[in-house]
């Protein structure tokens, strides 16, 4: 069974070129673009990896990573952090909050392919 | 209310008649030394004397009793207490003397003054503008954002060779897209830069404390072991700190510690927790100011003392002191971190602030010390490896007047009065005392736990002003759990946040019914 990513993003085009390369790479991909709804889809149908940017409308992505951290079942979810805010203190907030990987805005699809598949390889 | 300077006019009107004294005097009927005293502005003059005089000296009436001169000698008045001239120790009774020999030089301070301050305001905005703009801030975001778009399309023309026709197109339409929005952000910050905005920083000796403080994240790992070592070596005790403190300055150092009779700092400019040690070795306090104040007082005063070295030391490297009230003012602040270091051991504070979740009100009872002290504490915590919850603080007086601050990144505290109405900072003075807390939203979305409470600061006694200080401490929504104040706000509802914003002129909410100031940045 396919690898589950879901990219929680609200820049159309970004989500757009993620979800072709990541696919292409054999994934399964969907996306939220609206940050409060975020945590409702996570527990309703849990994916195997969380692309979360921080900048998100309703709810920003510090706050669902925390509560995400917070939720038993999916405490454990792997969580790529990307963001355009690449100050060290956000850096140093993402760390905190327990998200795997911190990715500054621009990024490159090798890097975050690679990410991906290593943090859902077992 | 000042008085026309009407003896000075005649004075010099007399004299540019080239008309003698004792002549003058012969005209109107009065003698020499009384129309001297006149002259002087040591007798007051009105009625038909006056009218003689003026009528003698060809001055129209209104010209010596005009309620300009007055104005005039007011506004001097408060240009001569201005901090601007602080070490000039301008005398404000000496305006009137300006205005009744000088009054065009008079004049042409206050325009000068008035002119000062009106660029002083604008480059405090514009400073504020550079450093918390949200335009810039959102074009920066804007620009990375429509960056990244188009660095992944490209990265998936150039890399997949068989890449679907329609899809290739569907990518060539997001560089085309993207890239036009790049180009008008880009547009959009070449006609910000183009108005003349150029960073700016103000060169007051508070703010360089702040900009001192905010380097070190008002976190000094050397005072911290001093301060221990010095308890150590005191075998400093709760229940003795007064005593021990007070031998400590008496015995080693000789100062002799003095009570005040009571009340008689209350009006005088060292209320309260501000004495320090005088040049003839004599601390005074006062006995009306409440007992923590007091043993933090005396601990202030044993780090003067005792930890001049290491205190001195930080300030001599610290480059963005550049005055020398600066110095002087960074210095008292490490003597207050010194004292506060002894009497809350940053190791059991922590662990306290941590096991009654950041409850100011319990920490104060636990500790012996204000509520402002603990606040401070609160900020200091910082030690790699040992940190406490980063928060920001700010200390206002009812007037506005923003006295101390300590910022996190997001939260833009303004340097001068006039934030967010809203900000329970301002609320607390309504209920003093009484600890307000919000869940704060920005118009970015960013989210602050507020926690504020007006407190009385210094003395106070029966029909004496009680001074009033409000202080609060702020940290991001993500934190508020760890606190007892999380415990209470709903932060699953996401509307029920109250929405404020940085200051009127930075805000984005136009629509606030609160709003004070126009909106100085582009939406």
């Amino acid at each position: 069974m396919a690898t589950k990513v879901l990219i929680a993003e609200d820049e159309k085009n970004i989500v757009e070129s993620l979800s072709f390369i990541l696919k292409r790479e054999g994934y399964e991909v969907s996306a939220i673009f609206d940050g409060g709804l975020v945590l409702d889809s996570l527990k309703s149908s849990p994916p195997d990896i969380v692309i979360l940017d921080v900048m998100l409308p309703q709810v920003n992505g510090f706050e669902i990573l925390k509560q995400l951290r917070g939720t038993p079942q999916i405490a454990k979810l792997p969580v790529i952090v990307i963001t355009a805010k690449g100050q060290a203190q956000d850096r140093s907030t993402a760390a905190n909050l327990g998200a795997d990987v911190f990715m500054s805005k621009p990024f490159s699809n090798k890097d975050i392919v690679a990410e991906v598949r290593r943090l859902t390889t077992v | 209310m000042a008085r026309a300077p009407i003896g000075l006019k005649l004075r010099e009107r007399r004299k540019a008649l080239g008309v003698t004294q004792t002549a003058l005097a012969a005209k109107v009927g009065v003698s020499p030394s009384y129309l001297n005293l006149i002259e002087s502005e040591k007798r007051n003059i009105g009625g038909s004397l006056l009218k003689r005089l003026a009528g003698e000296l060809g001055i129209r009436m209104e010209e010596l009793d005009g309620a300009a001169d007055r104005r005039l000698i007011d506004d001097l008045g408060e240009i001569a207490t201005s901090p601007t001239f602080q070490n000039l120790k301008v005398s404000p009774q000496s305006a009137s003397e300006l205005v009744g020999r000088h009054p065009d030089w008079a004049r042409a301070l206050t325009v000068l003054y008035r002119t000062y301050m009106d660029r002083d305001q604008t480059v405090i905005a514009l400073a504020d503008r550079l450093n918390q703009d949200p335009f810039l801030a959102a074009a920066v975001h804007r620009m990375l954002t429509n960056v990244s778009a188009i660095r992944s399309a490209s990265e998936i023309l150039e890399s997949i060779p068989d890449i679907e026709p329609d899809q290739r197109e569907r990518f060539h339409s997001i560089l085309l897209t993207e890239s036009d929005q790049l180009s008008s952000v880009a547009e959009g910050l070449a006609a910000f830069f183009d108005k003349g905005v150029a960073p700016t920083r103000s060169i007051s000796p508070n703010e360089e404390v702040d900009d001192f403080l905010q380097e070190h994240q008002s976190y000094f790992p050397e005072l911290e072991s001093a301060a221990d070592a010095l308890s150590a070596s005191l075998q400093l005790e709760e229940h003795s700190v007064i005593s021990t403190l007070s031998e400590l300055i008496e015995q080693r150092y000789g100062v002799t510690i003095s009570q005040s009779a009571k009340g008689s700092h209350l009006n005088g400019p060292s209320q309260g927790p501000n004495e320090a040690v005088s040049n003839d070795n004599r601390l005074i306090l006062s006995d009306a100011v409440p007992g923590p104040t007091r043993r933090f007082v005396l601990a202030r005063a044993a780090a003067e003392l005792a930890l001049a070295e290491p205190i001195k030391e930080i300030v001599d490297k610290a480059g963005v002191l550049t005055t020398g009230e600066a110095r002087r003012r960074a210095t008292r602040v490490l003597s207050s971190y010194c004292a506060a270091a002894m009497l809350l051991p940053y190791d059991r504070f922590l662990e306290q602030a941590i096991s009654l979740r950041y409850d100011i009100e319990r920490l104060r009872h636990s500790f012996d010390v204000s509520l402002e002290q603990i606040c401070h504490r609160l900020i200091t915590l910082r030690k790699p490896g040992a940190e406490g919850i980063p928060l920001a603080f700010m200390r206002v007086d009812p007037s506005g007047y923003v006295s101390k601050r300590y910022t996190l990144p997001g939260l833009p505290i303004p340097r001068y009065g006039g934030a967010c109405p809203l900000w329970p900072v301002y609320r607390a003075f309504q209920t003093p005392g009484v600890v307000n807390c919000s869940l704060a939203a920005f118009p970015n979305n960013d989210r602050f736990l507020f926690i504020a409470c007006a407190v009385e600061k210094g003395a106070s006694a029966f029909g004496q002003h009680r001074p009033l200080l409000s202080i609060m401490l702020a940290c991001e929504a993500i934190y508020a759990d760890q606190t007892v104040y999380g415990g209470s706000l709903n932060f699953a509802a996401k509307d029920q946040a109250l929405a404020v914003g940085p200051t009127c002129r930075l805000c984005t909410r136009e629509d606030c019914a609160h709003r004070q100031e126009d909106l100085i940045v582009a939406t």
